[in-house]
């Protein structure tokens, strides 16, 4: 029903009408010419929590307390309607006694009584707050996800630009750079979820891909450590980055080594609980320190000192390389 | 002394404290600087660690991300201002209409994912200006 189906029916029966204007779900007044308030539907009292006796014959600018009293608005009914015949959706933002704030749409259309020529003013409201609210949440949740996106762009260049390209066939870095993807895609997935975003649960989705080709893995049965979401991600990625080492130069190179990886969380009195995990290579060749440190030694570094706030220290044993990584457990 | 030569522009490399949160993205900014003979403070990721480093060590030019783990560098940009050393904004986000995003005026931004050559010109800029 559009508002000349209203004006019709106006013309029919005033308690047809009656009808039709209380059945409307948003606030809507009927006003005479000086502005006065002739009639208004329930959802107008719904809305502004207020009633009968202090909205009709009153002066729209004094309804509450005063929160029609805007300058702006004034003009529009007072000079543009009378021209125009119209407003549609102005935009009123105040406090509204006993609602609070609140942005209201504002329509107004002129009529006029078809018996005796009289003009009044359909003065109807509709209450954008929730709307508006919507919309700004859902910019800003679109500009989060685009700073995700931008941000994982970053890392993803990162990841591409730090994988060595030394010496490798372009078959041998896709395969490097695509295992390190890998290996960011299952941290991010496990980091993402509550449950599965800690010991041992995260050292078995990043040693996954391993263990098919490696059965001589043995995850111990370690104390379940609960991990925040980005002690995850950078755990899963220096496992990944141990588990490429070993089996290219490591334990995982023959098939008599194994690698054993334990944990236990230690808590001295007085300070935090610290997390010590190990990762122990025996039965490969025999090892020596290379001579200069790639990307794997130093992401497994950088990542325990600056994301896990710990330290790593690895060791190049004769008969075979150990990692040993220390940080203080998340308490929450 | 009159007569000695002056001495000549020392031809060392930059000392940069890079403020970067996400660690790959950090590793990766500090191994493009080092590649060109830059030395690198840090990296650094959240405000704190910003404040106290640039206290400690005068960095001769600063990368610094805007948003660190949800927290805003602002104050850092702050810092660096009223220390006068001179730094480069590395950001996902264009715009700073954000409140105290004043200060930013007149940085350069270098949008994300950043481009080695750009980020390197930038500091080099931003030291020598």
């Amino acid at each position: 029903m559009d508002l000349d189906d209203l004006y019709r029916l106006l013309r029919v029966s005033h308690v047809q009408a009656q009808g039709i204007v209380d059945t409307i779900r948003d606030p809507l007044l009927v006003l005479s010419g000086d502005l006065t308030v002739i009639s208004a539907n329930p959802a107008f009292y719904r809305t502004f929590a207020t009633d009968r006796d202090s909205t009709i014959g009153r002066l729209l600018y004094e309804l509450g307390n005063g929160q029609w009293n805007i300058p702006e608005l004034r003009l529009l009914l007072e000079n543009v309607i009378p021209k125009s015949a119209s407003v549609a959706d102005y935009e009123v933002q105040t406090e509204f006694p006993d609602v609070g704030l609140r942005t209201m749409l504002v329509s107004a259309q002129r009529l006029i009584h078809p018996d005796n020529g009289r003009r009044v003013l359909l003065f109807s409201i509709v209450d954008a707050t929730a709307r508006r609210q919507m919309e700004v949440a859902k910019d800003f949740l679109i500009n989060e996800l685009d700073h995700r996106i931008k941000n994982l762009m970053s890392v993803t260049q990162a990841l591409t630009r730090q994988t060595s390209v030394e010496g490798r066939s372009a078959e041998d870095y896709r395969d490097a750079l695509l295992g390190r993807f890998d290996a960011l895609a299952r941290s991010l997935e496990v980091a993402a979820h509550k449950k599965t975003s800690r010991l041992p649960d995260l050292a078995l989705a990043a040693m996954e891909p391993h263990l098919e080709t490696a059965p001589a893995v043995v995850i111990a049965e370690g104390p379940v450590v609960q991990l925040s979401s980005s002690q995850a991600t950078s755990l899963g990625l220096i496992l990944h980055e141990l588990a490429t080492n070993a089996a290219k130069y490591g334990a995982l190179s023959t098939s008599s080594g194994t690698v054993t990886l334990d944990w236990e969380v230690v808590s001295d009195e007085g300070s935090p609980a610290k997390v010590h995990l190990r990762w122990q290579e025996r039965g490969g060749p025999q090892v020596a320190a290379p001579s200069k440190t790639g990307f794997g030694t130093r992401l497994i570094k950088f990542t325990t000192e600056f994301e896990l706030g710990g330290s790593a220290e690895l060791s190049y044993e004769p008969h075979g390389f150990v990692a040993e990584l220390g940080f203080p457990s998340q308490t929450s | 002394m009159p007569n000695e030569p002056a001495e000549p522009r020392q031809k060392r490399g930059l000392l940069v404290l890079i403020v970067e949160d996400e660690f790959l993205i950090a590793l990766d900014l500090q191994s493009m600087l080092e590649d060109v003979g830059y030395a690198v403070l840090g990296p650094v990721g959240t405000v704190d660690a910003a404040l106290r480093i640039v206290e400690e060590a005068r960095p001769d030019v600063v990368s610094l991300d805007l948003n660190l783990r949800g927290q805003s560098a602002i104050p850092v940009a702050e810092k660096l201002r009223a220390l006068e050393i001179p730094f480069v904004v590395t950001s996902a986000n264009r715009t700073f209409d954000f409140p105290g995003g004043e200060i930013l005026t007149g940085a350069t931004v270098i949008g994300k994912p950043v481009h080695p050559r750009m980020l390197i010109e930038a500091l080099s800029h931003a030291y020598l200006a």
